[in-house]
């Protein structure tokens, strides 16, 4: 026998056989294998019938399934003993006639039993609000009680303006832990800070991206290091850092530019260097040849002149829009009187 | 499925951002000295003190524990260890047996291939580290013949190596401290001077023939009768007791030692005269010795008298030597007691408080002896009922844990006597029992469920009304527990008395589900019990349908096999259950199968048969059937010839036919 085999998988079957020949509860096995060694010589027919047909009419009948639980289930059960926990949809256990899936041509959506559709999706059959409730009451114990003088939101707000936000994560897996349970979100208003205009626009500007105009929220994340409170205490350390340096006036800060200015404005802009230079010019065309300093307030101070700063302010700083760009229409045509 | 929960405004807020409420308000104290009075109410007003909780502390494990005391049973599913689909939930109670012993097994394997080749499973992939999952070091390290080696094998329970060891330091010359004698003393009495049986190695073929213990278990459930019957004794002049013999001054924890061992492995009066020895060496035994000698004075002993009196004297020993008794010394007493007859009755209780004062609580293993000693089974009931009840009420509503391997007797002997004494309501708080805390950790292993929940049955059987009986069923069974085929008969016999017969179809369904539809008297009993009488329309269809199912039972399987035979008696009721749904084809067919299965028809069915086929009208049927009875010399013939000619219109034919065969039966008689 063993001289006949030249099949390298088939060796190792009949290795295991021998093995298996001294195992006396997997006996059918045993069987089927060594009825196909002794009849067999080539490696092909032993391949064939120890894989497939029945050997001396043994064929198993095949297993029949039970009918599935939805079947025995009170209609006033308690569906949080069925799912307890996030498990994948089980066909069986689930009452519903859910169909899921791309309909064959003219056809429905295939039925639940052994719909891979629906074992792939998430399900929150375990978080009914039944169950959220039973799980809420057994949590309570876990709770303090709220302080009662913070009893809406702008009290928390005033009395407590930083926001801190980490994750915590639960799985079933080889390792407990998750990398991503150590990032920190630190969020605070600028408006809740004790910072006067220099400090309020150092600090925008040195915050970067990490500023929201619209809702003036200062937004620090920190990953870098591997553990949350190491993360939690370099977000406040970057704060602490952030206020007094933005309070602090360097000697280099004198030399900033037009071009750094947050904002636009009005004052030495040739803006307004060109709408002096005009209405000079308009002036001048009427009237003798005065260029005065006075007269350069004076007619800074003009209403119409004032209106044309407003407007053009507007559209610098908010943008163009119908509005501003109408307005800013009507103030020109004050300043020339048209 | 990960879930994520974000802690938004927690109490980092709280905690941690007072550093900025600090800084921001820094200068209200200040402030508010320089305001008036007005101004500081105001401001008191406005600022109230906040006072932040501390915050709670629990272990690591309350959070999913809280949350797990949320679910209860789910009556409809099957144990927690099998898979939740229909084709892989087990259906019969020897499936049940044979997933959970193949799941065992499997893990076996797992874990000898991994102790086997542990270079191949070094690395650590589990956070935070799980020492059970890594591979046992199963060969000793140290190799020198040293005291420190001898202990490494001690405490890896090498009994044989140890004894081995012990040797050759002997006659190497080593001394060896009375400690480690003591530790390798106390491993052969534990183990019987044999080596522990490896649960994980797979059988071995080749055994030396003085291993009768190493016999391995190949099944747990097999193994443990087997291993049973196999228990070893105590051999004369054992190793234990030559290492004993060797030493220069025993302590009494070497003779404690020796004589556990030999009250463990059956040599009692041996444990009697070392125990004398001990005495004699002025020495004083500790409470497990005395436990020991407590367990075996009923084996040495004849007479109830003697033996309580010996227990007395051990307990008086107890006390002059100033050893405290505890747990185990009560169950030891109280398991004595049921050896010893009458005297066991009057002096149970007084015991049971006497230990009471000296603050020893009773375990459950104490009350299963209690009642054990009272409720001898196979004895009749004398009255004795007020036992049961006082320990109920002792026991309710209490949470009990594991403290004596006799514990888990308690359920199925409180419920034997339930069964006994007919006591509906004492099984109910059993019952309820269960559902305390953790006592469902102390019903013990599968079979002994099985036994509880199947007396617990047939007592519901016997007692209650078939709607509380339904709904114990319909909890239980299969989730719990699979019902062999008597409790399915008991299950309609109750069915029967409470005239519930419509449920039967029903119960033919569970009981084909739970592999019993190859009983003989089962499916006879079923039959005979739809045929019996006649209900209304709709619940003779269903006993019509369950009728063809039976019979397809009976059909030769695909393998050839015969499950069933017909005997006359089912073939009537089943033949006469389909007539009764009018179904006459069927009925009809079923009626050839007399003469296949050399079955005799019996006379009622004919006569049904034939007011059936006179409903329909068929002439043929009706001669056949004449026919039928004839072939089969039945002596109800005649009338029925005569039944025929008169009822129904016949051709010459068959007139002729009919004649015959009467002047037939008439000669026959």
């Amino acid at each position: 026998m063993a001289a006949s085999i030249t099949h390298p998988a088939l060796s190792s079957l009949y290795k295991i056989n021998s093995n298996i020949n001294g195992i006396y509860s997997l006996i059918s096995f045993n069987r089927r294998i060594s009825i196909s060694s002794v009849r067999s010589s080539s490696a092909v027919a032993t391949e064939t019938e120890a894989s497939g047909r029945g050997v001396r009419g043994q064929r198993r009948s095949k297993r029949q399934a039970g009918e599935p639980r939805s079947e025995r289930m009170a209609v006033d059960q308690d569906w949080t003993a069925v799912y307890p926990t996030a498990a994948s949809f089980k066909p069986a256990a689930v009452p519903l006639p859910v169909r899921m899936g791309y309909p064959v041509k003219r056809g429905v959506p295939p039925a639940k039993k052994g719909n891979l559709e629906l074992i792939k999706i998430p399900n929150f059959l375990h978080l009914t609000p039944v169950a959220i409730k039973k799980h809420c009451e057994a949590l309570k114990q876990f709770c303090t009680e709220w302080p009662s003088a913070l009893d809406s939101d702008e009290k928390c707000m005033k009395r407590f303006p930083i926001q801190v936000q980490s994750k915590e994560f639960v799985s079933a897996g080889l390792s407990l832990r998750n990398p991503d349970a150590r990032i920190v979100t630190l969020k605070v208003k600028l408006s809740s800070l004790n910072l006067d205009d220099h400090a309020r626009k150092k600090m925008i500007k040195l915050s970067e991206e990490r500023y929201c105009k619209d809702t003036d929220t200062l937004t620090i994340t920190t990953d870098s290091c591997p553990l949350r409170k190491q993360n939690y205490d370099y977000a406040m350390y970057l704060l602490t850092v952030l206020y007094h340096e933005s309070w602090k006036t360097e000697a280099w800060e004198q030399e900033k530019t037009r071009a750094d200015m947050e904002e636009y404005e009005w004052e030495d802009s040739p803006s307004q260097k060109k709408v002096l230079d005009t209405l000079l010019r308009m002036r001048a065309l009427g009237a003798k040849d005065e260029v005065e300093e006075g007269t350069r307030e004076e007619l800074l101070g003009q209403p119409v002149v004032q209106e044309y700063r407003d407007t053009m302010l507007r559209l610098k700083n908010e943008g163009e829009t119908e509005e501003n760009l109408h307005k800013y229409k009507e103030a020109v045509k004050k300043l020339f009187n048209i | 499925m990960a879930s994520s929960c974000s802690q938004a405004l927690g109490h980092h807020v709280f905690k941690r951002s007072r550093i900025l409420q600090i800084h921001l308000q820094k200068s209200w104290p200040n402030r508010s000295f320089a305001l008036n009075s007005a101004a500081d109410q105001q401001l008191a007003v406005s600022s109230p003190e906040i006072v932040i909780p501390k915050k709670k502390t629990w272990s690591k494990e309350a959070v999913l524990q809280a949350l797990a005391s949320t679910v209860k049973r789910d009556p409809t599913a099957s144990d927690y260890r099998f898979q939740d689909d229909p084709y892989l939930t087990p259906k019969t109670s020897s499936e049940f047996k044979l997933f959970s012993l193949s799941q065992e097994s499997g893990r076996n394997a797992a874990k000898y291939f991994i102790n086997t080749y542990p270079k191949y499973f070094q690395k650590d992939y589990a956070q935070p580290h799980i020492p059970c999952l890594m591979p046992d070091s199963l060969e000793a390290q140290i190799e020198e013949e040293s005291e420190a080696a001898l202990v490494e094998r001690v405490r890896m329970r090498k009994v044989r190596a140890a004894v081995d060891l012990f040797d050759q330091l002997q006659q190497a010359g080593t001394p060896v401290s009375l400690d480690v004698t003591n530790q390798l003393l106390d491993l052969i009495c534990l183990y019987g001077d044999h080596d522990p049986t490896q649960e994980n190695v797979p059988e071995q073929r080749i055994e030396e023939t003085e291993d009768v213990q190493d016999e391995p278990q190949a099944k747990k459930g097999r193994g443990a009768k087997a291993s049973d019957l196999l228990k070893a004794s105590w051999k004369e002049n054992n190793n234990a007791e030559r290492i004993f013999a060797l030493l220069s001054e025993p302590n009494a924890h070497s003779y404690s030692a020796v004589i556990r061992g030999m009250v463990k492995y059956g040599a009692h009066s041996k444990a009697f005269s070392f125990y004398t020895d001990l005495l004699n060496s002025r020495l004083k035994a500790d409470v497990h010795t005395f436990n020991a000698l407590i367990t075996a004075a009923p084996e040495v002993k004849e007479k109830y008298n003697e033996k309580w009196e010996l227990i007395v004297d051990l307990l008086k020993q107890m006390a002059e030597q100033k050893v405290k008794p505890n747990l185990l010394t009560l169950n030891a007493v109280l398991k004595a007691l049921r050896r010893c007859g009458t005297v066991g009755r009057s002096q149970a209780f007084p015991v049971i408080s006497e230990m009471k004062s000296l603050s020893i609580d009773p375990s459950l293993a104490s009350y299963t002896h209690l009642l054990a000693i009272f409720y001898k089974p196979g004895a009749p009931v004398q009255g004795q009922t007020d036992v049961l009840q006082e320990v109920m009420n002792e026991v309710s509503g209490k949470s009990f844990s594991p403290q004596d391997p006799d514990d888990a007797l308690f359920f199925i002997t409180a419920m034997r006597i339930c069964l006994d004494t007919k006591d509906m309501e004492q099984a109910y708080r059993v019952h309820e029992l269960l559902g305390v805390g953790e006592n469902w950790r102390l019903l013990g292993k599968d079979f002994q469920q099985n036994i509880y929940y199947a007396r617990f049955f047939s007592l519901l059987c016997m007692m209650e009304n078939i709607d509380v009986m339904l709904k114990w069923y319909r909890d239980l069974v299969p989730s719990v527990y699979y019902p062999s085929s008597n409790v399915m008969r008991d299950l309609l016999q109750a069915l029967d008395t409470d005239n519930r017969l419509d449920l039967i179809p029903l119960i033919w369904k569970d009981i084909k589900q739970l592999g019993h539809a190859n009983r003989q008297n089962l499916v006879e009993e079923l039959l005979t019990l739809m045929a019996r009488e006649k209900h209304n329309q709709e619940v003779q269809e269903s006993f019509a349908e369950c009728a063809l199912d039976i019979k397809k039972i009976y059909d030769t399987g695909d393998r050839g096999k015969v499950l069933l035979n017909w005997t006359a008696g089912s073939l009537n009721d089943l033949i006469s259950v389909l007539l009764a749904a009018h179904r006459t084809r069927d009925a009809w067919e079923m009626l050839k199968l007399f003469k296949t299965h050399n079955r005799v028809p019996s006379e009622e069915l004919l006569n049904k048969f034939l007011v059936c086929v006179k409903e329909a009208g068929e002439v043929n049927q009706a001669v056949e059937l004449v026919q039928i009875s004839a072939g089969f010399c039945l002596p109800g013939t005649p009338k029925l010839i005569q039944r025929v000619l008169q009822e129904f219109e016949l051709t010459e034919q068959q007139r002729n036919m009919l004649s015959d065969l009467e002047i037939q039966s008439f000669n026959s008689d």
